[in-house]
């Protein structure tokens, strides 16, 4: 990317656009959301953003995977930290999404809303709420 | 604050953001062309030193063991947190009734669907473990292992509806397999430390390349993280399939905490 010129965008700064291009979807529907589960979705498309990217960083022209199963160690393979990361990344971020999703079915119980908007930290509850 | 208003901040903040963004992006590596060493290292490396195929499942497990614990603690963390919001706020009788709307009716479940659920469900937990097992060798492990075998779950639920599904999967059972993978793995990197060595120390044999046991204490710490993983998803679908049953009749009461 070091040859970044805005007229001609070389096809190797595709990864890089599509990570920026997911990140800035996700910010502009967390901003603007008007409901909790929303916003939560929202969350997990600026996540994946970073896997595009970290897994755009790991990438190695020509190369194979990182399982030396079926070719020999020392033949050319991508990055496995990145991999590593994204990996378990994917699994622990599945269980925030279930434990924000959770939150949000605490906050409908209890105030009867899910429009963030709505939501008045220090308000009492309105008594119809439950 | 309005949509609008919040899009302002965020237009302001991004502006303050800008340059540092642009800096960072502009020395970003060619694609293709990483300039990280340590990667590149590891696939020189760990085959020799580790006796695995799977680089993925070595940084994991080994090279990065202690990172990995910190994982498998914020999924434990994460998945207490839901189900003490979750539990108990439908009354803790296990084989409620299914929720549903008044008025509309409940088709019956087609036999097929059934036969496919449960065909697919043993299916879904054999390619989990088998996904699991291999996580040395091929591409796998214990998290995506742990995740498949506890997506097996939902087809059950989907095939025997909600108490058959509750008969078959009692959650003591999960909350043992979650604890007890997170516990197996703590062992693995606290009882290297009591005999003086560093945490997560590989002292096992490390068996051959390409078998199905190589890599020594990796495959223990495998096997910890896919007990864990599928304990936790599928006490994770317990909770969030409880919120469909009928309201129970001892709702616990939220006054105490307004």
């Amino acid at each position: 990317m070091s040859t970044l010129s805005p007229g001609a965008l070389p096809i190797s700064a595709l990864p890089w656009l599509v990570a920026a291009w997911l990140f800035a979807v996700g910010l502009y529907g967390i901003v603007t959301s008007r409901h909790c589960v929303h916003l939560v979705g929202c969350l997990t498309v600026c996540q994946s953003a970073t896997y595009v990217l970290l897994l755009g960083l790991g990438y190695v022209r020509e190369a194979g995977p990182p399982v030396f199963y079926d070719h020999p160690p020392g033949t050319p393979a991508v990055d496995p930290v990145v991999q590593a990361l994204v990996l378990t990344d994917i699994v622990v971020g599945a269980a925030v999404t279930a434990l924000l999703l959770a939150i949000a079915i605490q906050v409908q119980r209890r105030r009867g809303t899910l429009d963030p908007q709505a939501l008045r930290p220090l308000r009492p509850p309105p008594p119809s709420a439950e | 604050m309005t949509p609008r208003w919040r899009l302002l901040l965020l237009a302001l903040a991004l502006l303050v953001l800008a340059p540092a963004v642009l800096r960072v992006a502009l020395t970003l590596p060619a694609f293709g062309a990483p300039t990280a060493a340590l990667g590149q290292t590891v696939n020189a490396l760990a085959p020799e030193l580790r006796h695995v195929a799977n680089m993925v499942a070595a940084v994991n497990f080994d090279l990065r063991g202690i990172d990995t614990l910190g994982e498998e603690c914020m999924l434990l963390c994460a998945v207490t947190g839901a189900t003490v919001l979750l539990r108990g706020a439908r009354g803790e009788h296990d084989t409620a009734r299914a929720g549903r709307l008044p008025g509309r009716p409940v088709t019956p479940r087609a036999d097929a669907t059934v036969l496919v659920c449960r065909i697919f469900a043993t299916l879904t937990l054999m390619v989990g473990l088998s996904v699991a097992l291999h996580g040395m060798t091929t591409p796998g492990g214990g998290f995506q292992g742990g995740v498949i075998a506890a997506s097996g779950l939902l087809l059950l639920y989907l095939g025997e509806g909600y108490a058959g599904w509750r008969a078959l999967v009692p959650p003591p059972v999960l909350v043992a397999l979650e604890g007890g993978g997170a516990l197996l793995f703590v062992l693995c990197a606290g009882l290297p430390l009591l005999a003086g060595h560093p945490a997560l120390q590989n002292r096992l044999p490390l068996g051959e390349f390409r078998d199905l046991y190589s890599g020594g204490l990796m495959v223990l710490v495998n096997a910890a993280v896919a007990l864990s993983v599928a304990g936790s998803f599928g006490l994770l679908l317990v909770e969030f399939l409880e919120e469909t049953r009928e309201a129970g009749d001892d709702p616990i009461s939220d006054e105490e905490d307004r």
